[in-house]
């Protein structure tokens, strides 16, 4: 295990908070697990906030509570571009200027508003200031990679839907009506 | 280099060996152990033991820190390889990476190679469909490269052979084009491809079919291959991480462990094969020398006869660099051709669209195959502007999505209960026969090397007016049956994508029946040295429209039978 892996090891268990001391005089502790983003522990605390927000917890729990923001910025920092990374992160700490700093003070209807709103700044709705469509870039990023990482996690797939490895033998036409399943509720 | 042969010359004879140890080696070497021939067979990379050395083949989706999603550093060391469908987090390792083999591309040519005991095998799509006559026929016919110096019945019971011993399944179709074989019970298509399969004799007069592909899975006589420890196919489609099953054929399950049993097979794996020894006293072959793939000491091992199954790109760079006094251009390479009419198969075009019919039903389960166009272009006389024809690929599908709209609870409780229906979805594929010509080849960069001191290979291979002829008929006529059979939203694509992406390279180290035009005779001897078989996709004077790795099977039991006769003569 190198010491990048080492780090995201620790950071996996420990919610992220594997710091280093950072030469960075801003705010807060630059977090290593993710060592292309730079991203702070209190942006990924907001990133909490959106992925929960995005999908709540309740009698099944939710994005924050299963970890999902690490999975979303191991994603982010892994998997994208370095151009991509760049709109990610502008998006994310511009949320605030276009959320207001109380976000994660908000209720949850007015966060989901706000989130909602977000993710409607694009097509004929695109503004013209570039921050806003980082804001919009980033959300959306974060809509998906949250659900994937939600729906593709331990959590989810050996306790809510237990996910199998053999499917069973094909069937070419079977009705949909026969095989309705209960309805899960989060 | 170190030079250390400290064995025994004795120690390193052999009978046989043969080189490489992927789909068509390890067949060679399996025949040669069944007839109790002392076998070595050689394998450029490092050992994968069935089930042991699959480290992903149980791992649940949350397993992969990036859900199956190659990282960007990857892929930006790895431009080629990185365009390979399968080349995903879970089967990464078996694949070869740009930087540690290097090639000279000419042309853009996606090299996609897997280097470890069992090769490709491991990785393979696994469509096994016989050729017929319609093809060995077609370059004397259409008078392109060389005749075949075989035709089908020459084959035919070696298909069998090796049809029945891999496992294939598949439906006894009764088509003149794909012959049928030794089948296991065929997987089903779906409703919608049933559909379409009825359509398409009712709109062409019965002369297009569409039919559930042959495929090198166990599906049945479970009894016999529990003999060489494999299992019925769970349909996990998970086939490029290794079968911990067994389930599909591959050097590593099948024909490695089964020779091994025999104890006349010893498997060298980490031999970079250097060259063929050339004795020109004997005038004939007598060895193989090696460099150690991780010690970097040549060696050299010795034999009667020596099979060439590199994977048909390696198998022409070996014979290349095996020069002599005697073959100053390349082992048997007396007529200059070595190397020359490469040819491969035409991936490029795509057609897909949707059906709103069977609008209640959906399916269920999972299959290792789907459906089969056999060629219906140019197959009894030459009806279009453009030489043969392509075979296509076909599957409709359908399955539950999730509601992703919105935020929150509502959004949740949609995802944990997918129940939102979209039309069928249809989609094709071509797999256009290329025309084989001089002007596509492979040779030896006379200044490159590799980290053995190899020469690189530098591939020159390219489409011609014929691929772009046969893209356009493709679009055109798949369109067209799509539109006859009620299906909408049609869209097509060409992805242009540069030879060798395909991985069905072909040719170099062709047959055929006169020395002056070809490099091998009727029974993969090379014709000036006939102690040296090649029967591996080097081999192929031309490329027709059937995944080629059974043919290569075929080819290999075949020869191997063919050189244990010769010995006892």
């Amino acid at each position: 295990m190198n010491r990048r892996h080492a780090l995201r090891h620790i950071a996996l268990i420990s919610g992220g908070l594997a710091l280093i001391p950072s030469c960075d005089f801003s705010s807060d502790d630059i977090l290593t697990a993710y060592e292309k983003l730079k991203v702070t522990t209190s942006e990924k605390e907001l990133l909490g906030i959106i992925s929960d927000t995005i999908i709540p917890s309740g009698e099944i729990r939710g994005a924050l509570e299963i970890a999902v923001p690490d999975f979303i910025l191991v994603m982010v920092n892994d998997c994208m571009e370095e151009s991509t990374q760049a709109r990610f992160m502008n998006g994310l700490r511009a949320f605030p200027s276009f959320a207001g700093k109380n976000f994660s003070k908000l209720s949850t209807k007015e966060r989901e508003e706000k989130v909602l709103e977000g993710l409607h700044l694009e097509g004929e709705n695109a503004p013209e200031d570039q921050k806003l469509n980082d804001v919009n870039f980033f959300l959306s990023t974060t809509k998906r990679l949250t659900i994937q990482g939600y729906m593709a996690s331990e959590y989810i797939q050996t306790e809510v839907i237990p996910y199998s490895l053999i499917p069973g033998a094909y069937q070419g036409k079977v009705l949909i009506a026969d095989i309705q399943k209960p309805r899960i509720n989060g | 280099m170190a030079n250390l042969n400290l064995r025994s010359k004795k120690e390193r004879t052999y009978q046989a060996i043969v080189i490489g140890s992927g789909i068509s080696g390890a067949w060679a070497a399996k025949e040669f152990c069944d007839l109790g021939v002392k076998t070595l067979m050689l394998e450029r990379g490092r050992n994968v033991e069935h089930i042991k050395d699959y480290p992903t083949t149980n791992k649940l989706p949350y397993e992969f820190e990036h859900r199956g999603q190659v990282p960007e550093d990857i892929k930006n060391e790895n431009p080629v390889i990185s365009k390979c469908y399968a080349f995903r987090e879970d089967a990464m390792h078996f694949f070869v990476k740009d930087k540690e083999h290097p090639y000279v591309q000419e042309k853009p040519f996606d090299w996609i190679r897997g280097y470890q005991v069992g090769g490709k095998s491991l990785l393979w799509a696994r469509q096994v469909q016989r050729w017929s006559d319609f093809d060995f026929e077609g370059p004397a016919r259409d008078g392109f490269a060389v005749d075949w110096p075989i035709r089908y019945k020459d084959l035919e019971k070696w298909y069998s052979h090796v049809e029945k011993f891999a496992g294939v399944s598949g439906n006894r179709d009764g088509l003149a084009t794909l012959p049928d074989g030794e089948f296991l019970p065929g997987y089903e298509l779906n409703v919608v491809e049933k559909y379409f399969a009825e359509q398409l004799k009712k709109n062409y007069g019965g002369e297009r079919h569409m039919i559930s592909a042959r495929c090198a899975h166990i599906n049945g006589n479970l009894d016999f291959f529990a003999q060489q420890g494999r299992a019925q196919c769970q349909n996990r489609n998970l086939c490029q991480r290794g079968c911990p099953f067994g389930g599909y054929f591959s050097s590593n399950s099948s024909t490695i462990p089964w020779a091994l049993k025999t104890g006349n097979l010893t498997l060298r794996p980490d031999a970079v094969v250097h060259s063929i020894i050339y004795d020109e006293e004997k005038g004939k072959a007598t060895g193989v020398r090696i460099i150690d793939r991780l010690t970097k000491e040549m060696e050299e091992f010795f034999a009667d006869v020596i099979f060439v199954n590199a994977a048909a790109l390696n198998t022409n760079a070996i014979l290349l660099n095996s020069t002599s006094n005697r073959f100053p251009n390349g082992l048997g390479n007396d007529n200059g051709l070595l190397g020359k009419y490469v040819a491969f198969h035409n991936y490029r075009a795509r057609v897909s669209g949707e059906y709103e019919g069977f609008d209640e039903y959906t399916t269920a389960g999972g299959r290792p195959t789907s459906g089969y166009f056999p060629r219906f272009r140019n197959v009894y006389k030459q009806e279009t502007d453009f030489l043969r024809g392509y075979a296509a690929g076909f599957s409709a599908g359908r399955g539950a999505r999730a509601n992703t709209e919105g935020v929150g609870l509502e959004l949740k409780n949609n995802l944990l209960n997918p129940d939102q229906y979209g039309p069928w979805y249809v989609g094709s594929h071509m797999m256009g026969e290329t025309i084989p010509k001089e002007s596509n080849y492979v040779a030896l960069d006379p200044n490159l090397k590799d980290e053995w001191g190899m020469p690189q290979l530098k591939i020159s291979v390219d489409y011609d007016d014929n691929d772009e002829k046969m893209v356009k008929d493709y679009i055109e006529q798949m369109t067209e049956m799509f539109t006859k059979a009620g299906f909408t939203n049609i869209r097509s694509s060409d992805s242009k994508q540069a030879p060798g992406l395909d991985i069905h390279e072909m040719g170099g180290v062709r047959m055929g029946k006169d020395p002056k035009t070809s490099l091998l005779n009727a029974n993969h001897q090379l014709h000036a040295v006939p102690n040296v078989y090649v029967t591996d996709g080097a081999s192929m004077t031309s490329t027709s429209t059937q995944n080629p790795s059974l043919t290569y099977m075929a080819f290999a039991a075949r020869a191997a039978h063919h050189a244990v006769a010769e010995s006892k003569k």
